[in-house]
Formats: C-alpha cells, structure tokens, sequence
C-alpha cells in the first residue's frame, strides 16, 4: 500500500529543512482570537471597602469568575499610578483566584504602573451588564468557546438530475457522483469517489481516479464502454457475457475490478 | 408570444431540410404566420426544397452584414399565405454568422412572426451552434439508426449547455423534442432497425413524430414541394401530426400514419415501395 502513496514519501525526502520524523508538523502557526471577559469596575481607591465588597460578591456568586479573564477598568478609580499600588492590587485579586490579566480605561501614569505589574492596558471596550453576563456565561462556558470551530467543507458529493449526454463529461473531483438518469454512450462520468447511476450506464465511469481502491461503481442497467476504478479497468469487450447486467456494482478485489449483481 | 424553432440533428442527411420545409409549411397551413431561416452557409438548400431558388435576391448573411433590409431578403411563399423563406448565402461560410447578427434579425423577425423555425446545419460547429443558441424548442431530427442516436444524444447536451436559455442561469432550458425519420415499420419490427423504444430510452425526450420512409419525401423535394404538401404521402401525413403536437395538441403516435393499405396483389409482389 505504500507504493500508493508517493506523496507522503516525497515530502520526507525532499524536504531541505527535515531534521526529525516530524519535520512536515509547522514549527508556529498565527490564528486571531476573541474572548470574552469580565471587567471590573473599580470606583475610587483600591482599600478595604473595595476588597471587603468584592468578597461578599464572591461569596454570593462563586462560580461567576472562576476561569473567567478579568480586566479592571480604572475609569472611576483613584490612585494606582505606582507600580506598588498596582502589584498589590494584582496580588489581592489574584489571591481571590481571580485571573486578572488586563486594565482598561486607565490613565498614562496607570497604564505605565500596569504593564509594570505585568498587565496589558486594553482600549476601552463596551460594557455588558453583568446581569446579562450571568445569565449567559456559565463554568466552562469561557474554556468551550475556546475550542476554535472546524472548517466544515463545503459538501463534496455531485448530484446530477438530466441524463448525461453523448460528449458529455461529468466529474466530481471531491467526492462522490449521483446522476439520476442515464448515461449515454461516448459520456464520461468521473468521481474521486464512488459513482452512483439511477438508470443505465452506456458511456464510461471511472471511479476512486486519485487512487481510492474502496471506490465503488454502481448502476442500474450496466451497458458500459469501460468501467473504472482507481486506474484498474475493464472494457465492454472485456466484460464477459456472464456479466450481471442488472442493479449492479463495481469494485476492487486485490488488483481485480469485479461486477456482481447487488442482491 | 413568437417562438424560434431549431430543427437539428448532429449528422447529416436525417431529413434536417425536408422536416424544416415541412414543419414551417404545416404551420402557415394552420393560419401561423412563419419563417424558416436556412443557417447552413455554403451549402444553400432550404430554397430547393421550398421552390423558390430562382427568387433569391439577397440572403440572411446580407442581412446580418447590412447590405440588405430583412425585408428585402424575405422570400413570400406562393402556395401559403403566411409562410416566408429567408435563405442562405451559397458563396459564404459559416464564419459571416455572428451571434450578434443572429440575435439582430432573430428579434426583428420575432416582432412580426408568430414561429420562426431555423434549419440547422449539420455538425454541432459554428453554424449548427448559432442555429440552436437562441432557440426556445428544438425538433431533434433523427434516423433509427445508432450513429444517428449518438449524434442526437450529443446535440441534445449542447442544447442543454450552449443555448441563450442554458447560460441564462435560472433553470430554464430549450425544450427539445425527436422527431424520428426514415423509419420503416417492417424493418423495424424485423430487428434490422433500432425500434421507436430503443431510441426514446437512450435520448430520453418526448416524441413529436414518427415519419415513415416514404418515396413521395424524395419526389417532393425534387419538385420543391413540402412534402407536407403531398396528401396522398404517408410521410405528409405524419408531419401534419407531428405539426399539430408542436403546437400543443393531443394526437395519438400512428406509425406510417394513413399510409395506404397495400391490396392483395402488391401483397404477393411484395413491397413496392
């Protein structure tokens, strides 16, 4: 089966940069993010009344910040222009299991006294109520969010409704090919995977052509110029006249392309 | 509503020319005021089998190059009131048709004609490709025969994929109908011909007609007649159906449709025909 697959081996090989069995895995990739975080509002100084009302709202809502990125925003707080005002604020709030890792709304001399800290000033962004931010944001909520979305490709089987004329070439180069209808003499029909054809088949249909040997044919009526799959082929004059002819398929069997009647 | 009309077929000799005749005749029959364009250039015979070859004074390609008026080249029909012929150019090829000179006269006549029916060339080239490219229907004239089937089955793709109403996008299409000619029951029924059914399941598309092989298509064509014309012909006969069909109505499918019934002794001579 190796022999199949020069691409992967070719790679290796040729690959100026291998240094390892690894060597195709990228060293860094750069994906854009969003998150959502939680800000927190500091109205005056950074004192006991501030700490002492913060801790009675943790104690009301435990699961509220927990895993939650939080950010202070300093539009209304006074003072913290020094680094040590700034690290003790980190410390406390840290200290509370809380993953503070930004400012917002913050002066120069705060912004300065942050990045000191080890923060990040953020431009100010748009409040949520936290009202609203409770009812939508549950534990674990942040940590799903997280995982980035598949692309979902876009569906690769072909369908086609008409009868596929003389001269006509129908090819599905990502997957599977459905035609209700026939398919005429001296018509292609082509598939990267397997064919399915609700009427007869009098042209040519070649199956699995990028070497996919569990590619199927399968028709209605066989009355084929040649049948197909991954390169192996047969003729109509190699098709015997014991062929099944009827609600057949097509497949590999080892280096043998058999058609038998589906029961 | 004027409705253009392809008459085509892939392989020539089918009967392209005498169905067209026939089919834009049985149609001034019926009061519908009607043209048929021949579009083979260079090969000019539409006005032979309508009768008017010595009236030709300028052509379609005249038209579409501005040397003459439509009005100018249209040729009246002497038998039909409402039947008008424009012919070809025998001295010019295929290449003096342009799509847009085509689109030009197709519109102009469809202003003043109720069916406007183009005689296709042979082939799926330039010609039979223009012939075909802004029709609204197409007659597919085909021989019981399977050369002739596989070159249907071919034009009937292109009708399907290099028409006005295929590239239009919106899931209109030409609506293409078989016309089977040169069909001999007998021969038929004997297996030395494909049979109506094997022909209709490989082209898949309705039936307008079935013409019988007659003698009376050759004669009429000599004399530059539509054989449709010939009411004693069995092939005449059957474009009258195949007429009344295209334009919607119900007629039952008779295969040599009023051919005469052979007597006993033409019986024993065997066919005359």
């Amino acid at each position: 089966m190796r022999a199949r697959e020069p691409g992967r081996t070719s790679v290796q090989d040729f690959n100026p940069t291998a240094t390892s069995q690894v060597a195709t895995v990228k060293p860094l990739q750069i994906r854009g993010r969003f998150l959502t975080a939680v800000a927190l509002h500091l109205a005056g100084r950074a004192d006991h009344g501030f700490f002492d009302a913060l801790d009675d709202k943790l104690r009301q809502t435990p699961l509220f910040f927990e895993n939650a990125p939080l950010v202070i925003d300093l539009e209304q707080a006074h003072g913290l222009e020094t680094t040590q005002e700034m690290q003790r604020l980190v410390a406390e709030l840290r200290g509370r299991n809380l993953s503070v890792f930004g400012i917002q709304s913050g002066n120069r001399n705060q912004a300065a006294a942050a990045a000191a800290a080890g923060l990040i000033a953020l431009p100010s962004g748009k409040a949520v109520s936290a009202d609203r931010v409770t009812r939508t944001e549950r534990p674990g909520a942040a940590a799903q969010a997280a995982i980035p979305e598949k692309e979902t490709p876009a569906p690769a089987s072909k369908l086609i409704t008409q009868p596929v004329r003389s001269g006509q070439t129908v090819f599905a180069d990502r997957g599977d090919l459905v035609i209700v209808g026939s398919v005429s003499s001296g018509a292609e029909v082509i598939a990267t995977g397997n064919i399915h054809i609700y009427g007869r088949l009098r042209g040519r249909a070649l199956a699995g052509v990028n070497g996919d040997t569990s590619a199927r044919i399968f028709c209605h009526a066989l009355d084929a110029e040649l049948l197909a799959i991954a390169g192996l082929y047969l003729t109509s004059e190699n098709l015997g006249a014991d062929t099944p002819r009827d609600n057949v398929q097509a497949f590999l069997e080892g280096e043998k392309l058999r058609v038998e009647s589906l029961k | 509503m004027s409705k253009v009309i392809v008459v085509t077929s892939g392989k020539g000799g089918v009967g392209k020319t005498t169905s067209s005749a026939a089919i834009s005749a049985g149609l001034a029959m019926r009061g519908h005021k009607t043209v048929v364009i021949d579009f083979d250039v260079g090969l000019r015979n539409l006005d032979m089998i309508m009768g008017c070859e010595r009236r030709v004074v300028f052509d379609f390609i005249n038209v579409i190059q501005g040397d003459a008026k439509l009005k100018q080249a249209l040729i009246k029909d002497r038998r039909l009131e409402n039947l008008y012929v424009l012919p070809t150019s025998q001295t010019r090829d295929k290449d003096a048709l342009t799509k847009e000179g085509v689109k030009a006269v197709l519109d102009e006549l469809r202003e003043e004609f109720d069916y406007i029916v183009c005689d296709s060339p042979a082939g799926i080239e330039r010609g039979a490709h223009l012939a075909m490219y802004y029709a609204d229907e197409a007659v597919v004239v085909t021989n019981p025969e399977v050369s002739s089937v596989r070159d249907s089955d071919r034009v009937l793709g292109l009708l399907n994929s290099k028409t006005f109403l295929a590239e239009k996008g919106d899931g209109s299409a030409v609506k293409a109908q078989l016309l089977l000619t040169r069909f001999d029951a007998q021969r038929s029924a004997a297996g030395e011909m494909m049979s109506v059914q094997d022909v209709l399941e490989i082209l898949a598309i309705p039936l307008l007609g079935i013409i019988p092989e007659s003698t009376s298509v050759l004669k009429a064509s000599n004399e530059g007649q539509p054989v449709i014309l010939d009411d004693t012909s069995g092939a005449g006969k059957a474009y009258v159906d195949a007429v009344g069909r295209l334009i919607g109505e119900q007629i039952e499918m008779r295969v040599n449709a009023g051919e005469q019934k052979r007597g006993f002794f033409q019986r024993l001579l065997g066919r005359t025909a």
